[in-house]
């Protein structure tokens, strides 16, 4: 599958918010990230999608100086990763795993004054607990706040200092629909004003819906890159469903169309990019079948297609 | 420079608001010194020329600071790891060596009040008399001496995980204030016993502190060894602070 259609970016003639050529990053034997490139240009919001696993993470901590590369190059604002931390033009809200990310003991107004005193030229004070929507948090001890509550935090830390460029990596794990609907809201107001955005999620919808581009990155290389909309045309599968007895993985693979091939039990649901011919080979192949079943592409299974992920179609994937 | 300030001072300031913490630091040793004072005669010499109100004294002060920085460093250090703040810090304009170098350097500046709210209790229950000179020279010598104490706080809390902590923190403190001879003087061990102690950091620390006051002076052995500890401790943190580094953890 290569459907890697590389937009031309205008960059304005300023070095663009961040490039990331060639890049290689190994945990010991296990290859992290395998030759990524990406671009991504100032003032843009991009997702990086993709399943757990998928060098997601890696990708955010190498463009943060936290990891160094192993090979090629990676720039940010046009130095490198840790000159733009050290000059305080870049903010990240990083996965906490059952962490809050906040010091114990300390108040969130705490917290967010000594942030502000890290950096040259932070936002007002004001301006900031509006943005991240924690005017009625401030006086509260970090260990006294929800898990949505703490992520909001974690965001208004991500932005005290008025940096140009903000990774976010998984920000919502931790929320319910409605404090991720708020917490969007937000971000959708803080790339307007011309920041560039670059968040991890495995939600497809959020990458949809927020993300000025979605890059798919799966087992550490870009397999899409592109907006939403375009990624779900270029897929443009259809699942075909039928319930078989003998339900031959190997053989069914091989039908016209076929990216995926899902089987449970006797019920076996087929990726397809072109349904009609899968349909016609399935009929031809002289296996018996019933239930047949052809649904359209979400961006679900777009994604599926695209990563080549065997997780059955409607099942929660993990977070 | 204004930010390593601010970090610290909000170091210090997280501290001494733990009401946890100040318990322990400063409850501990002064609790110890007005329960074991009447154990034996105040005024009985014990290990050379020292009287045992002056050695559980300066024992107590040692004790103190040890107590302060394992617990400062230790325990904190990794909760706070744990809790990915401190690689929340690591994405801010801060240098990376200063989150290292600011838990040291805040454990140490809690440490002198401990130190002084030992010596005052001496002075009130114990009826310490020391000229005001030996006073300043011995809290100064205890304060210098203790960040050994404070570094070896700071390479716990990178060490162990937020879970085992606690119980490192607990075993350190028993083994480098019992054995390091801080509740029983070294001369009343046994043989192998003074051996243990001669080889660990907190009988060095007082032993500074109890030469002192007894009228030997500088204590260049112990110094020396306590430079060591101090060395190799800290080459140590520098060591775990860069695997981490290399793996994005730190």
């Amino acid at each position: 599958m290569s459907i890697v259609p590389d937009p031309i970016l205008d960059t304005g003639g300023a070095a663009p918010a961040l490039r990331f050529g060639d890049v290689v990053r190994r945990y010991g034997r296990h290859v992290a990230l395998d030759h990524l490139d990406l671009q991504v240009a100032r003032g843009e919001t991009v997702a990086l999608l993709g399943p757990n696993g998928a060098g997601k993470s890696t990708t955010i901590s190498l463009l943060l100086g936290l990891l160094r590369p192993h090979g090629g190059c990676v720039e940010v604002l046009g130095t490198s990763p840790r000159q733009a931390v050290a000059d305080g033009r870049v903010g990240a809200m990083l996965q906490t795993g059952s962490g809050s990310g906040l010091p114990p003991g300390v108040r969130v107004s705490g917290v967010l004054e000594l942030v502000r005193r890290l950096y040259r030229r932070p936002a007002p004070l004001e301006v900031t607990v509006e943005r991240a929507g924690i005017a009625t948090l401030m006086r509260r001890p970090t260990n006294r706040l929800s898990g949505g509550e703490a992520q909001r935090v974690r965001f208004a830390v991500a932005i005290a200092g008025d940096p140009e460029l903000v990774f976010l990596d998984e920000p919502t794990a931790a929320m319910d629909v409605e404090s991720r609907r708020s917490f969007w809201a937000m971000m959708r107001q803080f790339g307007e004003e011309g920041r560039t955005i670059v968040f991890a999620t495995h939600h497809l919808q959020e990458a949809d819906q927020i993300a000025d581009r979605v890059i798919v990155i799966n087992r550490g290389t870009v397999v899409a890159n592109g907006p939403g909309a375009t990624l779900k045309a270029a897929v443009a599968s259809r699942q075909v469903r039928f319930v078989t007895a003998h339900p031959d993985e190997r053989m069914l693979d091989q039908l016209a169309g076929v990216t995926d091939v899902v089987v449970r039990g006797t019920g076996v649901t087929l990726i397809s990019l072109d349904a009609d011919a899968t349909v016609t080979a399935l009929v031809h192949s002289g296996l018996e079948f019933c239930d047949l079943e052809v649904t359209g592409a979400g961006l679900e299974e777009a994604f599926v297609a695209l990563t080549e992920c065997a997780i059955a179609p409607g099942q929660e994937r993990a977070t | 420079m204004s930010g390593l300030l601010a970090f610290g001072r909000f170091e210090v300031a997280r501290l001494l608001r733990s009401w946890k913490f100040l318990a322990i630091t400063v409850g501990f040793p002064v609790l110890f010194y007005i329960l074991f004072l009447h154990d034996r005669s105040p005024g009985t010499v014990v290990d050379g020329q020292v009287t045992w109100r002056v050695y559980l004294m300066v024992s107590m002060c040692s004790f103190g600071a040890l107590v302060a920085a394992l617990n400062a460093g230790g325990s904190r250090l990794s909760t706070e790891r744990a809790s990915g703040w401190a690689r929340q810090l690591r994405v801010t304009p801060i240098p990376a060596w200063s989150y290292v170098t600011t838990k040291v350097a805040a454990t140490t500046l809690v440490v002198l009040p401990v130190l002084v709210l030992v010596e005052l209790v001496g002075m009130a229950f114990g009826g310490v008399h020391l000229g005001v000179g030996t006073w300043i020279e011995l809290t100064a010598l205890l304060w210098v001496a203790a960040i050994p104490f404070s570094i070896l706080g700071v390479f716990v809390g990178f060490m162990v995980n937020a879970e085992t902590a606690y119980p490192v923190v607990t075993a350190l403190m028993f083994v480098l204030g019992y054995f390091g001879g801080l509740f029983n003087p070294v001369g009343h061990m046994s043989a192998p016993l003074q051996t243990a102690a001669r080889a660990l950091p907190s009988f060095h620390q007082a032993s500074l502190g109890l030469a002192l006051v007894d009228g030997h002076g500088f204590g260049v052995q112990d110094a020396v060894v306590l430079v060591s500890y101090t060395a190799a401790l800290a080459l140590a943190v520098l060591w775990k602070h860069r695997v981490e580094e290399s793996r994005g953890l730190a």
